[in-house]
């Protein structure tokens, strides 16, 4: 259980770390794309196009990670007040919540792909890109955000601080 | 009383927005007690490209959009894109019931009129475009920008460097010089203002526009008989109407363009002739190959070709 | 369903949902999920959800955030930002509040220029809220000048939403981004006045803290060594777009190469350094991507409900003076603001408030300043607020969402103000596109 744990973890790290890759990515397809076009070349348009992909994948591959590291910003004003007992349940529905917004739109994203396939969608830019390679990362990205949400609903961290707003 | 949702891809105030909207009208006023359409927005109320799946998918009933925005689902759209035919031609010569019929089979959405046709597309450039010894078009020099509809034209046959811009960012690249010559329909191009920094455009024109209105077929078949011959009955005379107008808006734009200083050059004989041709052959290379790879292949390329060309124009 | 109960349950969902506690972003999708089951026809509506997430962030118009957010970082982590802000520090002397008016100025440059209001806040806030706190800054004379400054690139010219909103309503985008640039300056002026009346009511807001006084000598030093190199990569980035060799949207790569470079010219480049910057670009990233992912759908459903569209027409159906016509209208773009989007919001309001404003007999020029004021406002309007989310994003760990709130009051104040003066004094707008 332990091991798997840490391979779970691991996967989320990964995922990070690709996300971070694709951010490096993105300045380095500019700038060869920007320093082509002024030395009088063709730019290849697969740069461009992969930016535009490249901040879906970027987005969907790290939010699960942001999610462990409590990263996506939330509002504390009105739970402050109440008494802490009810915090702390307040914070676990929460995150049940959040589960379940997860788990609907993983399931609703693996539906996505799998019609895209039986289509044959493609997504029309300066290529015709399958679409299912793209949205392939809706279930992923959600399957394990609702995952690490869990954690927070039945595990021992918080999503919340309870600190009136100080750790929001 | 049967009541239809319908998006449009672009914003209320575009000219072809406009001309969808008369439309509209026009078929609330004849089917007043028998069908309506409620409008509930455009790109603000179903982002652009997500309309033709959502048609689909039946979260909105109808929706009026450049064929161009699924030509993965139905890439017969360019034979319209590469169509030297007004759309009353090409209703009469049967093309709009095949381009219908596909519709139906591909993408579940009943192909119900093509819009604002008659309408093609120009090269306009800033600077005084070149010509080599035989008369066609140089782009050496030229940083055009480039989009879906025409990259297969501009990068195969032309040659040229393409800058892919969305159309937003097209008006301040213009101004910065990153691009100085862009491809754009006859008409539109004073609402954009592009005419600030263009000054020359490249005749012939090439393509023609290729906006349809398209139902979701289980709405469509669930419409009353009364319902179906109204929306049929107008969107055929709106074909001809929205054509008739927009050749006078053309003609109207052309003149404002030329009295604020456009000037006109003309590729001559061969030059031209290999110019329209390959705007033709390379963008129906594309549509072959996609037909190809879909279950129903390439069979009714010809026919499909054949019905929306006037080889003798 | 009529309009005020579509809009009361989606406004009241997404309110209800964040002051639970709920992530921002995973209150939009949940409210999101509700409202498509509810106005689009059940489970397809989610699928169109997901869809449309997927159009918003796939464009290019979003890659400078990042970008910028990794320039900002990596001139933190290399330590270059503080030797120019120590630099400047000793530079400006005793001026209380000295950085918060550095950051007015540079801010409107920036901001101006890059014309992203998101990739500017991103900059300035990942670089100086975290020196101005080392200092002692109390947070609002760091995030409230940044959050006013980032809402000026739509203002002052380059703005490709100005371009957009004269293209939408057919008037003349030069004549617009023109009228933008004295109020935009005015306003820049009001956000310096709010500093000093800031420094001067609270005394500690700023700290007062010594510096050693430089001979000539020695300030001509600190210019060539820790400040010149740091603005020449700001100055390049702008000058680069200026002179057409990148578009705005470009620019910020080369900002975050220029960074690279300098770091290792001084170098101060470690692995570690950039690692810190990629992932603090990274968390701001994400945070605010999911939120654009959620967000897009839910100005959608405003719209395509009917509640947006009637909340205007309802609005703007009683017969009413001018001014007062005037008032509802961006009393409506406020409203609106508080939970939408910029472009949506134009694409909602355009066709109806440019044919009434013209009936109210308003030079359409100036009406679209005026709305372009009420879109800059909107950028900073709790609750929905991009620009306040991505400075929760950048701003130290123990920032509230209440101080970012707050900070962003008084500058949102400013901008009412100059509408009131440009109501009165129409001129300041008209007088440059008139010449
Ligand atoms: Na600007
Ligand atoms: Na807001």
């Amino acid at each position: 259980m332990q091991s798997f744990r840490r391979a779970y973890d691991g996967v989320v790290t990964g995922m990070a770390v690709v996300a971070g890759l694709l951010l490096i990515w993105l300045m380095v397809a500019v700038i060869v794309s920007v320093a082509m076009r002024n030395f009088g070349m063709q730019p290849f348009a697969w740069l461009f196009t992969s930016t535009e992909y490249g901040l879906l994948y970027l987005t969907m591959l790290g939010a699960p990670w942001l999610v462990r590291e409590k990263g996506h910003v939330h509002i504390e004003l009105v739970t402050a007040a109440l008494p802490e007992p009810m915090q702390r349940l307040v914070s676990r529905l929460v995150a049940g919540l959040c589960v379940l917004v997860c788990a609907i739109l993983a399931w609703k994203g693996a539906e996505l792909v799998n019609t895209n396939i039986a289509r044959m969608d493609y997504d029309v830019r300066a290529y015709y890109t399958p679409k299912w390679l793209l949205t392939l990362a809706f279930p992923i990205s959600f399957g394990v955000m609702a995952i690490e949400f869990a954690r927070f609903t039945f595990g021992p961290r918080l999503l919340h601080s309870g600190e009136a707003g100080v750790h929001e | 009383e049967d009541t239809l949702s319908a998006v449009h891809a672009f914003p209320e105030t575009l000219i072809y927005t406009q001309s969808f909207l008369q439309f509209v009208d026009k078929v609330n006023e004849r089917g007043a007690g028998v069908v309506q359409i409620q409008v509930r927005g455009g790109p603000e109320a179903i982002g652009m490209f997500q309309q033709p799946d959502a048609v689909r998918d039946g979260v909105v009933d109808m929706v009026y959009t450049p064929g161009s925005f699924y030509g993965g689902a139905v890439p017969e759209k360019d034979a319209l894109v590469t169509s030297n035919m007004s759309a009353p031609e090409a209703r009469a010569k049967g093309g709009l019931d095949l381009i219908d019929q596909i519709h139906q089979d591909k993408m579940g959405v009943k192909y119900l009129g093509w819009f604002d046709s008659g309408v093609c597309y120009n090269l306009w450039t800033r600077d005084e475009p070149q010509l080599d010894a035989n008369g066609n078009l140089d782009v050496s020099g030229l940083k055009l920008r480039g989009n879906a509809v025409y990259n297969a034209f501009f990068t195969e046959y032309l040659g040229a460097q393409v800058i892919d811009l969305p159309t937003t960012d097209v008006y301040s690249a213009l101004e910065r010089g990153v691009v100085d010559a862009t491809g754009w329909t006859q008409i539109g191009l004073i609402d954009l203002k592009w005419n600030e920094f263009l000054n020359y455009r490249i005749e012939p024109c090439f393509f023609s526009t290729d906006l349809g209105v398209i139902v979701n077929l289980n709405k469509w078949n669930s419409l009353s008989e009364e319902s179906r011959a109204i929306l049929t009955e107008v969107a055929l005379e709106h074909e001809q109407s929205s054509y008739e107008a927009l050749q006078a808006k053309r003609d109207e734009d052309f003149a404002a363009l030329e009295a604020g200083g456009m000037k006109v050059v003309t590729l001559e004989g061969e030059a031209a002739a290999n110019y329209l041709a390959e705007a033709r052959n390379k963008t129906l290379e594309r549509m072959k190959g996609l037909m190809a790879e879909q279950p129903g292949g390439d069979a009714n390329y010809d026919t499909l070709v054949d019905l929306f060309y006037d080889a003798s124009k | 369903m009529e309009w005020y109960w579509a809009l009361a349950l989606l406004l009241g969902s997404i309110l209800a949902l964040m002051a639970i506690g709920m992530p921002v972003a995973l209150a939009f999708l949940a409210a999101n999920i509700a409202g498509a089951w509810f106005f689009m026809g059940g489970a397809n509506g989610i699928t169109l959800l997901l869809n449309n997430g997927f159009g918003s962030l796939t464009t290019f118009a979003l890659v400078p955030i990042p970008l910028f957010l990794l320039m900002g970082e990596i001139f933190f982590y290399t330590g270059l930002g503080t030797r120019m802000f120590n630099a400047i520090d000793k530079l400006l002397g005793r001026l209380p509040g000295r950085l918060s008016y550095v950051t007015v100025i540079g801010g409107t440059g920036f901001s101006t220029l890059s014309g992203s209001s998101m990739g500017s806040t991103a900059l300035l806030g990942s670089l100086m809220v975290p020196e101005m706190n080392k200092r002692g800054y109390k947070k609002h004379m760091s995030i409230g000048p940044i959050l006013g400054t980032g809402g000026l690139a739509i203002i002052i010219p380059p703005s490709a939403l100005a371009v957009l909103l004269a293209t939408l309503a057919k008037i003349d985008v030069g004549a617009l981004l023109l009228a933008g640039v004295i109020p935009g300056l005015m306003l820049a002026g009001l956000y310096v006045l709010l500093i000093y009346g800031q420094t001067r009511m609270d005394p500690d807001a700023a700290p007062a803290y010594e510096v050693e006084t430089l001979t000539g000598r020695e300030k001509l030093l600190q210019i060539v060594r820790d400040i010149l190199p740091m603005m020449s990569v700001m100055v390049l980035t702008v000058a680069g777009m200026v002179g057409g060799i990148f578009t705005p949207s470009e620019a910020a790569a080369f900002g975050a190469l220029g960074v690279l470079i300098l770091a290792a010219l001084f170098r101060c480049l470690t692995l570690e350094a950039i690692r810190k910057s990629v992932v603090g670009a990274l968390r701001v990233t994400l945070m605010a991507y999911l939120i654009v992912f959620g967000s897009a759908t839910f100005s959608q459903l405003l719209a395509f409900s009917g509640a947006s569209r009637g909340l205007i027409t309802w609005a703007t159906g009683f017969d009413l003076e001018p001014l007062m016509m005037l008032a509802v209208m961006f009393g409506v773009l406020l409203i609106l603001g508080m939970f939408m989007e910029q472009i949506s919001m134009m694409l909602l309001t355009v066709p109806i408030f440019f044919p009434l404003a013209a009936q109210m007999g308003f030079d359409p020029v100036w009406f679209g300043l005026i709305m372009l004021l009420g879109l800059e406002i909107s950028f900073t309007t709790p609750p929905f607020g991009l620009l306040l989310f991505v400075m929760k994003g950048v701003a130290p760990p123990d920032t509230t969402m209440r101080e970012i709130y707050t900070a962003a009051f008084p500058f949102i104040g400013c901008t009412l103000v100059l509408v009131v003066i440009l109501v009165i004094f129409p001129g300041l707008a008209l007088w440059l596109p008139g010449l």
